[in-house]
């Protein structure tokens, strides 16, 4: 089974390594020596890491190097259209720089060290032992070394004209590492990308409306106002993070196509400058397939990120009433066990007014109650998987360990009592806090004014 | 300090430092917004902080106008050499420069040219042929909107200064500059118009000798002593008298109450008691709006402490009185909380928006139906000929007519040779 789940992550291990083979003509030896290192320092420093530290912090940390790879693509891409529209833009000593042994060493071993920490965080790392680690590197260090052979002796039998670019080399490589770790749920980067556009995208346009002087929604027709709200939901949060997502690789095909062909106007045969011609246009042709690659490998992160093969553990709220003293109280080991460390979900309801609640118990052994819902989204609901809690409005992982501390988009922490015969609220806050939390999310939704 | 300069100048002219710097700003954002909710706001608070990055900030438009600088000097210096005003020819401005032998056939190259569709002119060195309208017009309108917008965003960011306050019927505007006239009036009515729902109006007398009865609207917004007028709530100005039996004595307030529309409701405070009123505008049920109409009737809640003691509703200018309770309305005025904007970096960004619009105007029809092409041939001494071939557009088909030139002028040495 552990085998099975593996193996997207080896794919895209064969496919780095035969990217950056490719990218980096005549330094094989180097490429194949500093990935395999690279990767198996990648497995042992993320698995001492696990050892250390709580897992918030580690993929914290992989998420993190995930999201400079993707910063540096886009840097390269901008790069690259410049490079290719741009008249009297050069980047000569970087192209000299990117072709030596030291370039390629350390390319190659940047991307073995984050594919192997991808790898390593698929894997339910139970025992934590020196033995644990001990076997890790023989096994990692095999791993390693079995793929990258069985890549090289593949790409030796690749025809010459699949080419890879200076530019393509660095967007495959961030593609295949974006698509290894979007299985892993907390390692998935284009849901906290979407949260983030949508956002920025009402932070600017209230921003923006301010300072262009543009009147509030009390001055706007109506019509007008519903396309401004469009700014404010989900929908350009997904859409601004496919843009910003899909945006590298789509950059680096263009500047592909833009490339300028080579200059023919010294040569006076016809046929010969045609040839010519034709020979750069091919080529040129030729090294578009990568980025195209690329952008599927993109594609594929972004489906698995939207629709990740997780189920969330989601129960039915059970309606609980208040006492005549206003107090609900949950007993811990009544219909559902509190202390199982699920998310158990309650309905309240007062005059007419529901709020809908859970009570957790956290990796720590604390139990917490919290609304099921943040202070930023509709209130959607959370469900429960992997080591998280997830905001079904905004696909917002919030690992466990901070269940219970406000902020973000983290469920809003009620004040509670544990006591011997349960857990106890007071129902008047709880309906209070409800309708304080829906009443101001609403607002965002209609413009956060 | 001759390196210097030349460093600077580099700086300032070279095409990828507004992209590093908005690299850099962007990558400020991403590492803030790992730490705050409201990662924009706190980047334009530390950007206006931070002398450091208002400079990187200001490297923005001065390298638009260096960009600006250095391409008009492009253009007017190709311009001269298709005028054939100055001999030679500089690679630089064009896509491909090639020296070839000098050629009989080079005589007959103008008509060949016309058929072709150019257009020439020939001077005693230089025989120049083009074709289209050139897009430096859109490329300047884009490049002074984009100045324009980056201008916009720094003097905005680096100097606006709001005051908000509330506009009240019969009272002065209150504007930063302490001497507003007398607002006369306030007037909501519906609009007509496609984008505004409602227009408002604030009749200002003047403050002062020399100062203008005043109309401010919504948008665009009215300047008043310097400062932009921006509406942001309606509400209204409420006397409120109130006495209970267990006050010592009356409470009485002009209180300014952010209650519209009809059913929005406001707290007022009833110092130093456990009281405290709910207040809102009652819906007239006829569809009218009270604000406009001007007949209001106010709902209320007394609360002690989170007790509601009693409800009801008083029309303005009316008194409520139960148990010895009573509370009036005597006098009510329509109020609009407003902003006074100091910030001339709104008219830049509206410039901006004109001159980019203008620019995308005229540069869509001309790259697409009649995109430059130029060539042109400068003889080099006795014995060559310098060619230089250029095109905004169509560059492929361009490239071949260039291309066939010079073996039109090749085919003609070598006749010569025969």
């Amino acid at each position: 089974m552990v085998a099975v789940k593996l193996i997207p992550h080896i794919l895209s291990w064969a496919g780095i390594v035969l990217v950056l083979l490719r990218g980096f003509p005549g330094r094989r030896s180097v490429v194949t020596l500093t990935s395999i290192s690279g990767f198996v320092i990648g497995v042992v420093g993320t698995f001492t890491l696990f050892r250390s530290f709580p897992g918030t912090v580690v993929f914290g940390i992989v998420t993190s190097a995930l999201g400079v790879v993707f910063l540096l693509i886009w840097g390269i891409s901008v790069a690259s259209i410049y490079r290719s529209t741009g008249r009297g833009v050069t980047f000569l000593w970087v192209e000299r720089l990117v072709n030596t042994s030291l370039c390629a060493g350390m390319v190659a071993a940047i991307a073995g060290v984050v594919a192997g920490a991808v790898g390593i965080c698929r894997l339910p790392v139970t025992d934590k032992t020196v033995l644990g680690l001990s076997l890790l590197v023989p096994a990692s260090g095999a791993v390693a070394y079995a793929v990258a052979y069985a890549t090289l002796a593949i790409e030796k039998r690749l025809p010459k004209s699949f080419a890879v670019s200076p530019y393509g080399m660095p967007t495959a490589v961030a593609a295949l590492l974006l698509f290894s770790s979007s299985s892993i749920l907390r390692l998935d980067l284009f849901s906290p990308l979407s949260m983030k556009v949508m956002k920025f995208a009402h932070d600017f346009v209230h921003q923006f409306m301010e300072s262009m002087l543009i009147p509030d929604h009390v001055f706007i027709q109506s019509y007008l106002w519903r396309y401004i709200g469009l700014l404010f939901g989900k929908e350009i949060g997904f859409w601004g993070g496919l843009f910003i997502w899909f945006t590298p690789a789509l950059l680096v095909l263009l500047a592909g196509q833009f490339e300028r062909l080579p200059p023919v106007a010294h040569i006076r045969q016809g046929a010969q400058r045609r040839k010519i011609l034709a020979a750069a246009i091919r080529e040129r042709r030729f090294r578009l397939v990568i980025p195209l690659i690329s952008l599927l490998f993109f594609v594929a992160a972004a489906y698995q990120s939207r629709f990740p093969s997780v189920e969330y553990w989601d129960p039915k709220p059970i309606v609980v009433t208040a006492t005549s003293s206003g107090e609900i109280i949950i007993p811990k080991k009544g219909e559902v066990d509190l202390e199982d460390g699920k998310l158990h979900k309650f309905l309240f309801n007062r005059g007419g007014k529901d709020a809908r609640f859970f009570v957790l118990m956290g990796p720590a052994g604390q139990l917490t109650v919290d609304l099921d819902a943040c202070a930023i989204c509709k209130p959607d609901g959370y469900g429960q998987a992997d080591g998280t809690v997830i905001c079904y409005y905004c696909k917002t992982l919030i690992p466990l360990e901070t269940v219970g501390k406000p902020g973000g988009c983290n469920p809003v922490p009620i004040t509670f009592a544990e006591k011997d015969d349960g857990v106890h609220i007071d129902a008047l806050t709880l309906i209070n806090e409800w309708g304080n939390t829906v009443q101001s999310t609403s607002k965002i939704k209609e413009g956060g004014k | 300090m001759k390196r210097l300069l030349r460093a600077v100048g580099v700086l300032l002219t070279s095409r990828i430092t507004s992209p590093v710097v908005i690299g850099i700003f962007l990558i400020i954002y991403i590492v803030i917004a790992f730490f705050t909710e409201d990662a924009l706001i706190t980047q334009m608070e530390l950007t206006r902080r931070s002398v450091v990055l208002v400079a990187l900030l200001a490297l923005l438009p001065l390298n638009i106008a260096g960009r600006i600088v250095a391409e008009i000097r492009a253009f007017i210096e190709r311009r001269r050499l298709m005028y054939g005003n100055v001999a030679g020819s500089d690679p630089e401005l064009f896509d491909e420069t090639i020296e070839i032998a000098i050629s009989p056939a080079f005589a007959g190259l103008r008509e060949r040219l016309d058929v072709l569709g150019y257009r020439t002119r020939q001077t005693e060195h230089n025989l120049t042929a083009w074709q289209g309208g050139s897009i430096f017009p859109a490329r300047q309108l884009f490049l002074f909107g984009v100045f324009c917008l980056f201008v916009g965003i720094f003097i905005s960011l680096v100097t606006r200064t709001s005051y908000r306050g509330p506009v009240v019927e019969g009272v002065a505007l209150p504007a930063p500059s302490g001497s507003g006239g007398i607002v006369e009036r306030i007037r909501l009515e519906k609009s007509t118009g496609r984008i505004l729902s409602k227009e408002l109006i604030m009749e200002v007398a003047p403050s002062g000798k020399g100062d203008a009865r005043t109309e401010c609207g919504i948008y665009p917004p009215t300047r008043y002593h310097g400062s932009f007028v921006y509406p942001r709530f309606l509400g209204v100005a409420l006397l409120v008298r109130f006495s209970a039996p267990d006050l010592p004595s009356a409470f009485e307030k002009h209180a300014i109450l952010n209650i519209y529309p009809a059913g929005k409701e406001a707290p007022l405070e009833i110092p130093d008691s456990p009281y405290r009123l709910m207040v809102s505008m009652a819906d007239p049920g006829d569809g009218s709006d009270p604000y406009v109409t001007g007949r209001m009737v106010f709902t209320f809640k007394l609360l002690k402490d989170k007790e509601v003691v009693f409800a009801g509703n008083v029309p303005g200018g009316g008194t409520f009185a139960r148990d010895g309770y009573r509370l009036a309305f005597p006098d009510f005025r329509r109020m609009v909380i407003t902003d006074f904007i100091q910030d001339y970096g709104v008219l830049f960004i509206w410039t901006a928006a004109i001159l980019l619009g203008a620019s995308f105007l005229y540069w869509l029809p001309v790259r697409l139906f009649f995109p430059r092409r130029e060539m042109l041939f400068v003889r080099q001494g006795t014995d060559m000929i310098r060619a230089c071939s250029r095109a905004e557009g169509n560059d492929r088909d361009h490239g071949g007519v260039f291309n066939e030139v010079l073996d039109l002028l090749d085919a003609g040495r070598a006749g010569e040779r025969n």
